[in-house]
């Protein structure tokens, strides 16, 4: 076997540091200059004894190859390639529950740098990121759009067969199911709430002013297309709709 | 006699020592261990609270205020601070795992706020907090979850208007643990960082959503099962079915109390003062056996992430770290939660254990919907039980529940839903306060 010792996630994704070829120091320093930058990184890092409770702590530290502890070290001590490596998989273990942010003596939170090194992957397109968000690619759709993370409609036997039989123990179509829970804004099947129109546009605002749709573009650009497209529409419905008050 | 940690079941005995041995016994970890008598005094830990009421001072921003006639109870957050909690007048910030995955649990909430004439609004006009991606994909970044918060939130301020009441008039309620703890962070960031509030205030701005042209900032983030624990007697005093026999676990939610920790409820006379209050709380105070267990601590291994692509490891966590230590450990016939991410994770993984050597069952539901079910709410019509893959019909028939002559007349009722009649808990033309859609006050009236 070629690769006896490696990751699942190698395995399946590949390993870019491996196939990519050597990483320039410029460009580490780059990585690690756009992840300090951050506002939040001298509030997320304070220090490091090595005391390691926060990876005594860590869910994904039970089942993973990632330790919390690795990734505070990594940066304290500005191992550059250590934490360009770190972002090519160990990142992306981290389950966000931020249980090593409430256990560090220092006042740390891991879970936080975690958040700082996965934004600085997509910012850089890592191909790690665009592997490992590919599955995620639904969820980031119908936020994205609609500003709900989560529908309905996703819930399926299809998409989630290891939850089994019951995703709803009364055998009925899902529309009629919706219109049987008591509150009039869930009477949906593809949002989560019924989103209003103005509240959409918004959304989309806030999203071009502040970089996330370049930083959806970056990393998947039909995905970026497509939510483009259905972002156009709305706007050109709330258009109508402005224009139809303003000629009553 | 003062209630103490009880966290064994049915079983336990009080060691009965007096007041004198009780505090031998105690002092030295007081002294030395207990984090919170050191920080009382708030000189180890900052409250933001007070940079922001300066920052208002100075003109900067303004506060959304916790008023008088949002009829607010006091409570004590981990350190002994106060925190001031609406009980009136609320504005639902609605969780989108919630409405899409498990809608009874907003349901029984809004049933119980009817049940004591709470005046709220549900309404169209609010997204998600949009965190679980955030936190899932790093797709988002501080500047709009802060966008994001500060419209929302602005909303909740200017929503009664459409129906011809005052500004300030309801009060934000986050629905969802991961927005609590989300919106809090990002609170801070806001109140400690100029840039940060420069940035967004050209967004909000361009959004017409600044007051007096400046940033709206909330006086308390409030999540709902913060008002269920300050409400937990009136609810109590509502119960109808007795539940003393049934033995529940709690798995207080990582985002609820991990992220600002300093802002969460702690209460001596709930489990000692060592675990957070909100929701055992509740519990103790609908009769419920509170059983505490070793994983108490553990995440549910949701990972926001994880469980759309990483479910081995949601799963497996869900299971051996939870639900598999609160039957075989604390012999539990139902987890409680508070958040969103924890109840679809402990309530879904369950099935698939039976692919190994040892399945285990457990039913799974919120604080609310358990409140709701023993104060009579129907469990298929509000409690919405058949969204839930977990055995809810074992904990309904250890309340002496009839569970299939109830989903009789759920079943019996969707028919009527084909008709044209449905049942819901508030006027449905309330829910659109602009765009299209919206029916002014007087129509509606």
């Amino acid at each position: 076997m070629a690769q006896a010792d490696s990751t699942r996630v190698q395995t399946v994704i590949g390993d870019p540091v491996a196939e990519g070829g050597p990483v320039t120091r410029a460009k580490l320093e780059e990585i690690f200059a756009d992840i300090q930058s951050d506002l939040r990184y001298d509030h997320e890092l304070n220090g490091c004894l090595n005391c390691g409770i926060c990876t005594a702590t860590c869910p994904a530290a039970h089942y993973y190859d990632f330790s919390p502890r690795e990734i505070v070290q990594l940066l304290w001590t500005e191992n550059l390639e250590g934490i360009h490596d770190a972002m090519q998989e160990k990142i992306w273990a981290c389950a966000q529950c931020y249980t090593c942010a409430a256990r560090c003596p220092f006042g740390n939170s891991p879970g936080g740098l975690i958040m700082l090194m996965r934004e600085t992957a997509i910012k850089h397109q890592m191909e790690s990121a665009k592997n490992v968000l590919r599955p995620f690619s639904r969820v980031m759709l119908k936020l994205i759009s609609t500003g709900n993370q989560l529908s309905p409609d996703m819930i399926n036997k299809d998409h989630f067969a290891d939850w089994g039989p019951n995703i709803s123990k009364v055998d009925a179509p899902l529309k009629l199911l919706r219109r049987a829970i008591p509150m009039p804004t869930l009477n949906t099947t593809a949002t989560a709430w019924e989103v209003n129109l103005k509240t959409s546009v918004e959304l989309y605002t806030i999203w071009e002013m502040t970089g996330v749709l370049k930083q959806l573009e970056g990393i998947d650009e039909n995905l970026f297309d497509v939510i483009t497209d259905i972002m156009d529409e709305k706007r050109e419905d709330w258009k109508d709709f402005v224009a139809e008050q303003q000629d009553a | 006699m003062s209630e103490k940690f009880t966290g064994h079941g049915a079983e336990w005995r009080d060691a009965n020592l007096s007041a004198t041995e009780a505090k031998i016994a105690t002092s030295w970890v007081e002294l030395k261990v207990d984090k919170r008598s050191m920080l009382t005094q708030k000189d180890r830990v900052e409250d933001v609270r007070d940079a922001m009421w300066q920052l208002e001072k100075e003109g900067e921003i303004v506060v959304h205020r916790v008023s008088d006639e949002h009829q607010p109870v006091m409570v004590k957050t981990l350190y002994g601070w106060d925190k001031k909690i609406p009980t009136q007048r609320l504005w639902h910030h609605k969780s989108c795992g919630q409405c899409g995955n498990i809608p009874g649990y907003p349901a029984s909430l809004l049933w119980l706020m009817n049940r004591m004439d709470i005046e709220y609004l549900d309404e169209t006009d609010q997204t998600s907090c949009t965190a679980w991606n955030y936190h899932g994909s790093g797709i988002g970044n501080l500047e709009s979850l802060a966008a994001v918060f500060l419209r929302n939130f602005h909303q909740a301020y200017v929503a009664a208007k459409a129906q011809g009441l005052p500004e300030a008039y309801y009060y934000p309620l986050v629905h969802c643990g991961t927005s609590f703890g989300n919106y809090k962070e990002v609170r801070g960031y806001l109140i400690r960082s100029a840039k940060l509030r420069e940035s967004v205030k050209k967004i909000l701005g361009k959004l017409g959503r600044l007051v007096d042209g400046k940033l709206l900032i909330p006086e308390e983030v409030v999540h709902y099962s913060e008002w269920l624990h300050v409400m937990r007697e009136r609810i109590a005093g509502m119960r109808e079915i007795d539940c003393s026999q049934v033995r529940a676990t709690i798995h207080p939610a990582c985002h609820v109390y991990k992220m600002v920790p300093e802002d969460a409820i702690y209460d001596d006379s709930i489990m000692g003062g060592n675990r957070l209050a909100v929701s055992t709380g509740l519990m103790q105070s609908l009769g419920a056996q509170v059983i505490d267990y070793s994983t108490w601590y553990d995440c549910c291994g949701f990972g926001f992430r994880h469980i759309i692509s990483e479910r081995e490891f949601t799963r497996s966590f869900a299971i051996d770290r939870k639900i598999r230590v609160a039957v075989e450990e604390a012999r539990a016939d139902v987890m409680i939660g508070h958040d969103t991410g924890c109840i679809t994770t402990l309530d879904k993984n369950q099935w698939i254990s039976k692919a190994g050597a040892k399945p285990v069952e457990l039913a799974v539901l919120a604080d609310c919907q358990f409140a709701a079910l023993v104060c009579g709410a129907h469990p298929y019509k509000i409690v919405q039980s058949h969204w839930h893959a977990s055995p809810t019909e074992t904990l309904m028939e250890k309340l002496g529940i009839d569970w299939e002559a109830k989903k009789a007349e759920f079943v019996a009722y969707l028919e009527q839903i084909k008709e044209g009649k449905q049942e819901n808990l508030y006027d449905p033309r309330r829910m659109i306060t602009s765009g299209p859609g919206y029916i002014p006050l007087k129509a509606v009236q």
